[in-house]
């Protein structure tokens, strides 16, 4: 078996399957009825996946049977007609250029300064280094849209401090992973932009709606670490107790306020004169974000060469990037693809002035960046045409009316589709998940009356959970990849129980009262 | 980024820097031909990343700076973009990077993942010869009458990249191959589900 001629049989057996119908079945039909297909496919996406078949040419390859059978050879033209339309799809764009701010992010010291102004913000209180990594994980999960570089980076950072101090492992590890995963909760997040691509929803729509969620996330996580830490004050001792306290030096308190809010009077100053120069108001946003970004800018480059004023000098970079990036997208002054590029040029520029800026730097960041790109893209491509041949073959309608049509109340549908997704998060990645299930699921849900947008919110709380859960919780593996070899999986997973309950739980919020998730969209 | 090539990149020798990357050995413990050159081909296709960023920060610069927008821009973005995907994707084939979930892959016995990559060689090969059947007449016909996108710009989007897609799809389709006959034919004693590169735990980074 092990001769090099078989795998060049099998190509030449697939290339000849592949043109039988140009030369075998030209009038070929197979007249399956759509229940039947339905049926098949779903097993034969099921036994693609067991055998390890790349997700995107498993819903490729059958998506272009289905419109084989189903409208013979001239169909086929589909195929390539789907892929097509969604590379020109210009709102995509977004997709890399958060990918290569997130990745060259990761590879700079901008995240361990901003650790260490945090925690001498709040590193005295109960703890506060907990405390301190989640509101770090948020600041990271505003200035990038994916998961995995974060958790890795509060892995290095946050995790051997937390450990030096004699924090509880689990709870260190559980606040590690569970608001490194928030990067694709808060906004800008790239799972939303495929969702709303997918389903044909306004990203900028989703991204103001799940604002609220994301920070009520964040909120319920640093409230539980806070009430936990009170409790059983063991969990974290404080760095008097532990000798540590040299560890958190002191600093000139008012003149570190005043350097974080300097960019923002000025920018305030900059819209008073554009007022009065009687520009429009989406000038005067922009005006106000260019302005204030551009002098955070300049006080970050001012204070490189310094050391007393640590705060300002670890939160100014991360607010340039977050004013440019989430300024522009809110205020309207430009769309997320344009803010993305904003937040890339920024990001380089900040490297820039911390003379971290090397060729490996760039060519590694890129590198990671197109690698990332491949894998998203390519999935969605083949689940686009699986998605189209689907719908055409009547199958999107047969679904739905069958589980429109019965007799149950419409949340139970909602609640079964969360349940499909906490099942298939346990196995596969968010992106397949998209795409696998949206397309039938999207139909359903406004066929019951229910808001897209406040599905796409329940989704992506859904994936957090995703994230977590054994046994193929991608959290846990990112994390696995930096922490010392006594910490193994096992450890990792169980760290995550109270943290999945307190997600369950905003879920649950979040269902029964969607008007947390619209209030800002309306 | 392997050691060796991190030396040659930041070494002083006559092939230096960016030149070394492109030129570098594909990151594999076996090559072809083939893997060098799509690998040299994806490590130049990567700038073009830059190049999105950059025009489109131009357009914003443009915008709110001079006040005068451009038309081209977008169109230039939209054309980079598109290219990023479609090359990223050979890319992502050669790193054996593709999502798919491997959980069953990877308790079964060594003869079984033949086979299991065997169905994986097939699946993709029919994929693209399918997509082949059903549009080399839209790609040719799209290509020959140089066929525009429609606005007012007007740039030859559709004449690019309906090929483009095609052509790309036939890559991957023999990087598939390709792959198989390197991992698991190729000499010395390898055993090519050692190899990194094939996990997908380094496919989601």
């Amino acid at each position: 078996m092990r001769t090099a001629a078989f795998p060049i049989a099998i190509f030449a057996l697939a290339v000849l399957v592949g043109l039988s119908p140009s030369f075998l079945f030209t009038n070929f039909r197979a007249d399956l009825g759509v229940g039947t297909m339905s049926l098949l496919l779903l097993i034969g996406i099921f036994a693609l996946l067991v055998a390890g078949v790349p997700l995107g040419f498993a819903t490729g390859f059958l998506g272009a049977i289905v419109i084989w059978l189903n409208f013979g050879e001239r169909g086929l033209g589909l195929v390539m007609q789907r892929v097509y339309d969604l590379v020109v799809t210009h709102a995509i764009i977004a997709v890399p250029f958060f990918i290569v701010m997130a990745s060259f992010l990761e590879r700079s010291g901008i995240a361990k300064d901003m650790y260490s102004a945090l925690n001498i913000s709040m590193g005295r209180m109960r703890g506060g280094v907990a405390v301190v990594t989640t509101v770090m994980a948020v600041i990271m999960a505003a200035m990038s849209g994916i998961i995995g570089g974060e958790i890795v980076l509060l892995g290095l950072v946050a995790l051997p401090q937390m450990l030096r101090l004699g924090y509880n492992k689990y709870l260190a590890i559980g606040t590690i992973c569970a608001g490194g995963s928030l990067g694709t909760m808060i906004p800008p997040s790239v799972v939303l932009i495929i969702y709303g691509l997918i389903t044909e929803t306004s990203i900028t729509k989703l991204f103001t709606a799940s604002f609220t969620p994301g920070l009520m996330l964040a909120g319920t996580y640093i409230f539980y670490i806070v009430v936990r830490t009170r409790l059983d004050p063991s969990l974290a001792p404080l760095p008097s107790e532990s000798g540590l306290d040299e560890d958190v030096p002191e600093t000139n308190s008012r003149m570190e306020l005043l350097l974080n809010l300097t960019p923002f009077l000025i920018g305030g100053v900059a819209v008073a004169v554009a007022r009065a120069l009687g520009v429009g108001g989406t000038e005067q946003v922009a005006t106000f974000i260019f302005s204030s970004a551009l002098v955070a800018f300049l006080i970050v480059a001012w204070l490189q060469n310094r050391d007393e004023y640590p705060i300002a000098k670890g939160l100014l970079p991360p607010i340039v990037v977050v004013d440019l990036v989430l300024g522009s997208i809110y205020g309207g002054v430009t769309g997320y693809a344009e803010a993305a590029a904003m937040g890339v040029v920024a990001t380089l520029a900040l490297i820039w002035v911390r003379s971290e800026l090397n060729t490996v730097m760039v060519l590694e960041g890129l590198e990671q960046t197109f690698r990332s790109v491949g894998t998203i893209m390519w999935v969605t491509f083949g689940a686009t045409v699986l998605a189209g041949a689907f719908s055409l073959s009547g199958g999107n309608r047969f679904v739905a009316n069958a589980i429109v049509g019965l007799d149950v109340a419409p949340i139970v549908i909602i609640l079964a589709m969360l349940l499909v997704f906490f099942l298939l998060g346990m196995f596969m990645d968010w992106i397949g998940i998209v795409l696998l299930c949206m397309p039938v699921f999207i139909p359903i849900v406004t066929q019951l009356g229910y808001d897209k947008i406040w599905f796409g919110i329940l989704f992506s709380v859904s994936m957090q959970i995703a994230f977590l859960t054994p046994p193929f919780g991608s959290a846990a593996f990112y994390l696995k990849s930096v922490v010392p070899p006594e910490i193994d999986l096992v450890t990792i997973y169980r760290s995550f129980g109270p943290f999945i309950v307190l997600q369950a739980i905003i879920l649950a919020i979040l269902v029964a009262f969607p008007s947390i998730s619209l209030f800002l969209v309306r | 980024m392997d050691p060796l090539t991190k030396e040659r990149v930041t070494g002083k020798g006559p092939i230096s820097g960016t030149w070394a990357y492109i030129t570098g050995r594909p990151d594999n413990k076996r090559v072809t031909v083939f893997d060098w050159l799509v690998t040299a081909f994806s490590r130049t296709a990567m700038f073009l990343i830059l190049l999105g960023v950059g025009l489109t920060f131009f357009e914003v610069l443009m915008r709110y700076l001079v006040g005068r927008p451009t038309i081209w821009v977008n169109e230039a973005v939209l054309w980079t973009g598109s290219a990023i995907y479609l090359f990223a994707g050979a890319y992502t084939m050669q790193r054996r990077a593709h999502i798919r979930i491997t959980a069953v892959y990877d308790i079964v016995s060594r003869k079984t993942r033949l086979v299991f990559d065997y169905i994986a060689l097939f699946v993709i090969v029919v994929y693209a010869v399918l997509m082949l059947v059903g549009s080399h007449d839209v790609a040719w016909k799209a290509f020959s009458s140089w066929e525009r996108f429609g606005t007012v710009f007007n740039p030859p989007i559709p004449a690019t990249m309906k090929p483009l897609v095609l052509i790309v799809t036939l890559v991957v389709a023999g990087l598939a191959l390709n792959n198989i006959l390197v991992d698991w034919f190729g000499r010395g004693k390898a055993d090519p589900n050692q190899e990194d590169e094939s996990h997908p735990k380094e496919a989601k980074r």
